[in-house]
C-alpha cells in the first residue's frame, strides 16, 4: 500500500518507506517479526508492535539498520479508515509480477483511492491521479464496476465533467451516492470545483476525527515509554 | 494534480508497465541516496502519526534532504 504502491501504479515515481497492510493475528505478526529481524529493524516511535494496537487503527513504524537497507523505513497497519478487514483487501489485491519472478501484492487502485483519502492535503492530488492513469489505462475498455469507480471518485472537475457525458445513466445512478454529479452533468465547472473542494474538506474532517482518539492513546504511549 | 496537465516525461512514465516503474523507480532512488538523500520523512504536521519530538533524528538543519556529511570544530 501507500507511496510504492502509487509507483507502481504510475501516481509517483518514488517512496522513501514502504507501508504493508498485514493480517494482525499472532501467527502473522510472528512471520513478520522474523523478517523484520533479519532487516534489522527496530521500532522507532509508539505504538507498541501488538495485534491489539494494529487492529485498533495504528501504525506500527520501523527502521532498518542491516547494511542493505540502513536507514530504510517500514509502516505497518492492519486496520485502515472506513475500509473492508484485510481478507476482503488481500482478496481484491492487484498482483504484479516482476521479471525477476518476485510477485508484488498490492491494494487494488479502488482500495488505494480509499486509503489515500487522508487529512493530509498531498494526499488528494495523488487521488486525482490514480484515478486519471486508471482511466487512461481501461477507457476502451470500461467494465461497469470501472465506470462506477470513475464516477465516484474521480476528482478534475473537467474529468467529471467527461466522465458523466460519457456515462449519463451510470452518472444518475451514482449521483445518489455522490450529489456532485449532478453539477458534473449541468458543465458547470466552476460549481464543481467548488463542490469537489467540499467533498475534500468533509473527508478531511472525518479522517481527523477518526484520529483523534487514538493520537490521546499514542500520546499516553509516548508518556509511558518516556516514564519507562 | 491530473494527468493531462503534467509534463511529457511523466506521461511517458505513465507509459511503463508497473514492472517498468519499479525498476526506474529503483534506480532513480539509488541516485537520490548517492546525492546524499536521506530516508526521514518529510515533516507533516497533519500527518496523524507526526510527533516533532520524534521527527528526523538524522536530519541536517531539520530538513530532511540534507544530511551532515562532515562537521567542523566547534
Amino acid at each position: 500500500m501507500g507511496g510504492q504502491a502509487c509507483v507502481f501504479y504510475g501516481a509517483a515515481q518514488v517512496s522513501k518507506d514502504v507501508d504493508f497492510v498485514i493480517l494482525a493475528d499472532q501467527a502473522n505478526l510472528a512471520t513478520l517479526r522474523q523478517a523484520l529481524d533479519l532487516l534489522n529493524a527496530e521500532r522507532i516511535a509508539v505504538p507498541p508492535f501488538d495485534a491489539d494496537a494494529l487492529n485498533r487503527g495504528h501504525a506500527v513504524h520501523f527502521r532498518c539498520r542491516c547494511p542493505q537497507a540502513s536507514g530504510l523505513r517500514i509502516d505497518v497497519m492492519s486496520s485502515l479508515r472506513g475500509m473492508p478487514p484485510f481478507e476482503i483487501l488481500w482478496s481484491r489485491r492487484t498482483v504484479v509480477r516482476h521479471h525477476s519472478g518476485e510477485d508484488f501484492d498490492l491494494l487494488c487502485v479502488p482500495d488505494l483511492v480509499a486509503a489515500k483519502k487522508t487529512q493530509r492535503s498531498k494526499d488528494w492530488p495523488v487521488i486525482e491521479l490514480l484515478v486519471d492513469i486508471h482511466y487512461e489505462e481501461n477507457k476502451e475498455r470500461p467494465t461497469p464496476d470501472f465506470i462506477r469507480f470513475w464516477l465516484l471518485e474521480a476528482r478534475s472537475p473537467e474529468q467529471l465533467a467527461q466522465l458523466a457525458a460519457r456515462f449519463p445513466s451510470e452518472a444518475a445512478d451514482c449521483s445518489v451516492r455522490r450529489p456532485l454529479l449532478g453539477v458534473a452533468v449541468s458543465g458547470d465547472l466552476r460549481r464543481l470545483r467548488s463542490e469537489l473542494f467540499e467533498e475534500m474538506a468533509i473527508e478531511q474532517e472525518r479522517d481527523r476525527l477518526y484520529w483523534e482518539p487514538l493520537k490521546k492513546e499514542l500520546e499516553g504511549w509516548r508518556r509511558l515509554e518516556a516514564g519507562a | 494534480m491530473a494527468l493531462a496537465d503534467l509534463p511529457d516525461e511523466w506521461k511517458e512514465w505513465v507509459a511503463l508497465t508497473p514492472a517498468e516503474r519499479f525498476d526506474e523507480s529503483q534506480r532513480i532512488f539509488a541516485q537520490y541516496l548517492a546525492m546524499g538523500g536521506t530516508l526521514d520523512p518529510d515533516p507533516d504536521p497533519s500527518c496523524p502519526f507526526y510527533d516533532p519530538r520524534e521527527w528526523n533524528p538524522d536530519a541536517a538543519h531539520g530538513r530532511a534532504g540534507l544530511r551532515v556529511l562532515r562537521r567542523g570544530a566547534g
